[in-house]
């Protein structure tokens, strides 16, 4: 079955930049023009995520997104702003969104937060995992251990976060901004290649020797963890 | 509305100065005065009783010593010594004739006994009719008696005590206006005076200030206050010119190079397409940073985050920034540690702080060397963090050079970066009511991030 996106955008070049990127990735988009529209398409179809502006003609984007959710709708929801501001932010994700990305973004950003949106489902209904694998690596989330092919891997409590969130997302991009927002709770740009360490440390840990490669570089994104290269 | 502009009198300003003033000056006055009014004519009139008394008694004395005919005489002597202060009385006997007495006969309408009646009377050799305090006595033998006193000294009180009350009211109407219009002009002049420096600013010169000290205590706050605003807004005035002076400069250097790759790969080959295309994309990622770095910036400087300040661990902040950044630093050769106490709480903007200590740790790294010590500690009125290096540092004169925005000292050109961590840490300092300081590590580079505990409860100035 093929993933619906709305993008709610009233600036027809990042409209069309967006939705040419997400149908180049297999999803089907609609792009909504304005804040009524977009409240129209949203309370109509069924979405897997919806990319929403923060300014938009007709209604605001924080209108639309507090008369999405005022109607019951769980998609999740996807903030674009120039106003990029920490309290901007803040404000966006009180209002009901699940996450909230400064323009201007690299549409890889967007891609990987759109995804990892999708893989937590709506807000609230994540269910409970207690385990969590990628081929021969394991994390039991209740005893906080870490094993690849049954030997025990020691990782550093927030190694072992960094490592669950991109088991949580296997297979998906997970980017150096996302990993600094989950993993430590603080949102700017790390800028160098700060992330980038830690990733080569988690990585000389779980690939301990010349076992297949899980932890994959995506060059000029992030990081993903998956199988198969 | 009640508040119709069309129906309300609007009287000339010094005289709705005086009028207030009038108005509140009798307000205050009126019952006073109406208060010496009434004691003082109470207790006249209390003299005036006693007076009455006294020969009331005198001649009842000789009445029943020797009846009344030793009351005649003793009338007459009351009259004569004055015991009754210019007074009269009158005898007369049970069928109304005159025994004695200054009085040529019984007044028709004076009922007997009576404490006090007020009567105009002409005693005998008197051309003039006087007030008289008036009292009658019916004695035992059917005689009746009749003592007066003059109450004209009262009368007189009173006319004077009216008298000055109207004068003083007279008096208060100049006065209030006189003293409306002292107080409206000197309101008035200062106020042109406040006028006058914001015609100046209005007009584009910033530089002109209010004089603090001259006149009343209260005008010296406000011109105090004003000139705070004033600086505030010269300094975010300025700061503009600047960032819209070194957005410009700091973008057309990228621009022109983009331009020049594009131009360059117009008909060359995939190859040389290929790369000319990163390049650009390269050019592009350092103008966006350069971009929301300054918007960072500019919206910490005026204020924006107040909103969002949280209760929170200072101590665990830098255990975060540490931990963030110390691979980093390992793996340039250095070592990062923390000198803080193990918990401090502060309310504060977290985010931002946060970003300004990875900043300042950033830097450290990138231009320090050696060990990099993040600390804190408490210093009453304010809390001191700050990220020390043993690199080679920055000379004192070059300091506050460092501050400003989008300076990279020349030295490190090479090396990447905005140029605007030291700047925003600055900014964020300021939102929490403190200030940036460079300090010489001997050797090194050491910034401290002053922030006063209570920013919180700061208003913005």
């Amino acid at each position: 079955m093929t993933k619906k996106i709305l993008v709610v955008e009233d600036d027809a070049t990042t409209a069309d930049y967006v939705a040419k990127g997400f149908e180049q990735n297999g999803y089907v988009v609609d792009v909504a023009g304005d804040g009524r529209d977009g409240l129209f398409h949203a309370t109509d179809g069924h979405y897997a995520a919806i990319v929403l502006d923060r300014m938009l003609p007709g209604m605001d984007g924080l209108a639309v997104l507090g008369a999405v959710r005022a109607a019951g709708i769980d998609t999740p929801i996807i903030v674009l702003s120039a106003l990029g501001s920490t309290d901007e932010r803040v404000k966006g994700l009180k209002s009901g969104s699940d996450d909230y990305l400064a323009k201007p973004f690299a549409f890889s950003e967007l891609l990987a937060r759109v995804e990892a949106l999708q893989r937590r489902g709506p807000s609230g209904a994540q269910p409970v995992v207690t385990n969590l694998r990628c081929g021969d690596l394991n994390m039991d989330l209740l005893a906080r251990r870490v094993e690849r092919a049954g030997a025990r891997v020691d990782l550093q409590p927030r190694e072992f976060r960094l490592l669950e969130l991109l088991l949580r997302n296997k297979g998906q991009v997970v980017t150096r901004t996302m990993m600094l927002e989950e993993v430590w709770d603080y949102h700017f740009d790390p800028g160098t290649n700060v992330i980038d360490v830690h990733i080569s440390r988690l990585r000389k840990k779980i690939e301990d020797g010349d076992r297949l490669p899980l932890l994959h570089t995506v060059r000029g994104v992030g990081y993903m963890l998956s199988e198969t290269a | 509305m009640i508040d119709s502009p069309r129906l309300r009198l609007r009287l000339p300003a010094p005289i709705r100065v005086a009028l207030i003033s009038l108005v509140f000056g009798l307000v205050i006055t009126l019952p006073v005065l109406l208060f010496v009014y009434h004691q003082t004519d109470s207790l006249f009139e209390q003299r005036i009783h006693d007076r009455l008394d006294d020969a009331e008694h005198s001649a009842l004395d000789a009445y029943s010593a020797s009846g009344p005919a030793a009351m005649a005489s003793s009338m007459q002597q009351i009259i004569r010594t004055g015991q009754l202060r210019g007074g009269v009385a009158l005898l007369v006997d049970p069928r109304g004739h005159k025994i004695a007495g200054n009085l040529s006969g019984w007044p028709p309408v004076l009922p007997t006994p009576s404490q006090w009646n007020e009567f105009r009377l002409y005693p005998e050799g008197q051309v003039r009719a006087e007030l008289f305090a008036i009292r009658t006595i019916a004695l035992p033998g059917g005689e009746r008696l009749l003592l007066g006193t003059t109450i004209d000294e009262r009368e007189r009180m009173r006319a004077a005590l009216v008298e000055a009350l109207l004068g003083a009211l007279l008096l208060a109407v100049p006065l209030g206006l006189i003293g409306g219009w002292v107080v409206l002009k000197v309101a008035e002049r200062r106020a042109r005076a406040i006028g006058n420096v914001a015609t100046r600013i209005a007009g584009g010169d910033f530089s002109h200030r209010l004089d603090e000290d001259r006149g009343a205590e209260e005008f010296g706050m406000l011109a105090a206050a004003i000139n705070a605003m004033l600086e505030r807004i010269e300094e975010l005035v300025e700061q503009l010119r600047l960032v819209t002076d070194s957005l410009a400069h700091d973008l057309r250097s990228p621009l022109t190079r983009m331009r020049a790759n594009i131009e360059r790969a117009a008909g060359a080959d995939a190859d040389r397409q290929q790369q000319a295309i990163e390049a650009v994309s390269l050019d592009i990622d350092r103008m966006l940073r350069l971009i929301s770095a300054t918007l960072e910036i500019s919206s910490t400087e005026a204020g924006v985050g107040k909103q969002h300040f949280e209760n929170f661990d200072l101590a665990g902040l830098l255990r975060d920034i540490c931990e963030i950044y110390n691979p980093l630093a390992e793996e340039r050769g250095m070592e990062m540690a923390i000198d803080a106490p193990p918990k401090l709480a502060y309310t504060g903007n977290r985010q931002s702080i946060g970003r300004a200590v990875a900043n300042l740790a950033d830097n450290a790294v990138k231009y320090g060397g050696g060990s990099i010590e993040l600390g804190a500690a408490d210093k009453g009125e304010f809390i001191d963090l700050w990220v020390a290096d043993r690199g080679p540092g920055i000379s004192p004169d070059l300091h506050e050079h460092a501050l400003g925005k989008y300076r990279r000292l020349e030295e490190s050109r090479t090396t990447e970066g905005s140029g605007l961590g030291l700047a925003l840490a600055r900014a964020v300092a300021r939102l929490h009511g403190g200030e940036i300081e460079l300090q010489d590590n001997a050797p090194g580079l050491r910034v401290v991030l002053r922030l006063r505990r209570d920013a919180g409860n700061l208003s913005l100035l």
